[in-house]
């Protein structure tokens, strides 16, 4: 079955570009976590 | 034994009338010629220019037989660029370089990096109704992910015969950041939001969240885009290689080595898809502009998104740093700190800007990797 | 009445532009601060006369390191 291309566009733009708010946004969320679960210590000289 | 030598004699000629003939082909060495002046005597992603120019001037040369079955530059190309080798192993040097402490001491830059991926998919659109096909749109908004490997490796898989279009668009806008973003950036933005000061408070990321974040990133975004992982996971064991710190020699050698023989090797192979009677279309030229104003959007969309989290906010996010939250790093980020401190020498956006960079790199990897997964569920890839 | 110049980001001091003693003005720049490879100038907050200079060319500072006292 081929899609029409105006179902195509619109659907990589809604499942695409929200596809990529929405793991960034996971993604920011996880990061933000584990930065709370393991936050930063004076390390001494280690780096 | 005359006719023998003059038809002997004739082999030596047959290029120069060739190139009459073939004017396409005289057309492309000048392009080729332009190229390596951008790259030689301009700076410009010299890296990239110079090998692609000279590529470009060696599948023009007539009679040249480089690209054919068993030419060089075909074995080269079919081995990296059509098994998409290049781009991952470039990936794994670019993970090795970046530092992306930034984004992870601001986790709300991952937004940004995501707000500077619309152009990819605005730009998708107008190229369908322009009338390529999906596939061709798919590969050509690409372009607006800013980020050479990405284009390379989704274009070389889904549409190679706009392979060469693509990539020079991709890389060469990539070096006109600092010439594209700040009109638009100054436009879009009132005096008061320019001259937003934004303090940076925050605090330095614990190596243990450094080591995390790349195994997460993969393992996530792989569960949600499995049909990018190859992109994130090459990006990421270049990143968790450098943040271990104990493998000092396969991080230099990713972004050093490896890094260098491939961009050869790509580079040639760019060039080399540019010969004249297929690069010099109607078609070509659409391709370089939409990958203009995919650039265009990704500025337009990431200051738009920075406005709304300027209101969101109160006015504490400077809405300039949207701007950054594309891939081209770490130039995104140069610029927004530039243009703010053009206006408010007392504002300092340059770490904030980092984190949008650093988020806009994942970004792009993130969208092209949605963007596939996306076109897998609609069965229209396998 | 004295006024802290403070790093606003981490980074190394490349150049110290002032000296104690001096006058300075608004916007006027006093140090170069070098921060992921870019050269940020910092400026002054406003007028004043450089008190004293609490860093010199190559120290690394963090965020909120007092760099120039203004008086």
């Amino acid at each position: 079955m081929e899609m029409d291309n105006f179902t195509f566009g619109i659907t990589m733009l809604v499942a695409g570009m929200g596809g990529t708010l929405a793991t960034l946004g996971l993604l920011s969320l996880m990061m933000a976590g584990l930065g709370k679960l393991f936050p930063y210590k004076e390390e001494g000289k280690e780096d | 034994m005359m006719e023998a030598i003059i038809a002997g004699l004739g082999g030596l000629v047959i290029g120069f009338k060739l190139l009459f003939v073939n004017w396409q082909n005289l057309i492309m060495l000048g392009v080729g010629g332009v190229l390596l002046w951008l790259g030689i005597k301009k700076d410009c992603e010299p890296l990239l220019l110079v090998p692609i120019g000279f590529g470009c001037l060696l599948v023009n040369v007539p009679l040249s037989d480089v690209m054919l079955k068993d030419g060089f530059v075909r074995t080269i190309y079919d081995a990296g660029v059509d098994t998409e080798l290049f781009p991952l192993l470039i990936f794994i040097g670019i993970g090795a370089m970046t530092d992306f402490g930034p984004v992870l001491a601001q986790p709300y830059t991952f937004l940004l990096g995501a707000a500077g991926q619309f152009g990819i998919f605005l730009t998708l659109i107008l190229a369908l109704y322009i009338g390529f096909p999906k596939l061709d749109a798919v590969s050509i908004g690409v372009i607006g992910a800013c980020d050479g490997p990405t284009a390379i490796y989704v274009t070389s898989k889904y549409a190679p015969h706009l392979l060469g279009a693509v990539a020079v668009a991709a890389y060469s806008y990539m070096s006109l950041v600092p010439v594209i973003q700040p009109p638009i950036m100054r436009a879009l933005t009132t005096d008061k939001e320019k001259k937003t000061v934004m303090k940076f408070t925050a605090k330095p990321v614990s190596k243990t969240t450094k080591l995390l974040f790349p195994i997460v990133i993969t393992v996530v975004g792989g569960c949600i885009a499995p049909k990018g992982l190859p992109l994130l996971a090459t990006i990421m064991l270049g990143n968790l290689m450098k943040e271990s710190g104990v493998v000092a020699r396969l991080t230099g050698a990713a972004e050093n080595e490896i890094a260098n023989v491939v961009t050869l090797f790509l580079g040639l192979c760019i060039g080399a898809t540019m010969a004249g009677p297929a690069f010099i279309r109607a078609e070509t030229l659409i391709v370089l502009g939409l990958g203009f104003l995919a650039i265009i959007l990704d500025t337009v969309c990431g200051v738009l998104f920075g406005k709304v989290l300027y209101v969101l906010t109160g006015g504490k996010i400077n809405p300039l740093i949207g701007a950054a939250g594309i891939s081209a790093f770490p130039m995104a980020a140069r610029v927004v700190q530039k243009v703010g401190s053009q206006y408010n020498k007392k504002s300092y956006l340059l770490m904030h800007a980092m984190g949008a960079n650093a988020g806009g790199q994942i970004g792009s990897v993130i969208a092209a990797a949605v963007m596939l997964s996306v076109l897998a569920g609609m069965g229209v890839i396998r | 009445m004295a006024i802290d110049v403070v790093a606003p980001m981490p980074g190394t001091i490349k150049e110290i532009i002032v000296k104690a003693g001096d006058a300075v003005k608004e916007d006027e720049e006093l140090v170069i601060l070098e921060a992921m490879k870019m050269e940020n100038p910092i400026v002054a907050p406003g007028n004043g006369t450089v008190k004293e200079i609490k860093v010199k060319e190559g120290d690394k500072v963090n965020t909120s390191q007092v760099l120039v006292v203004l008086g």
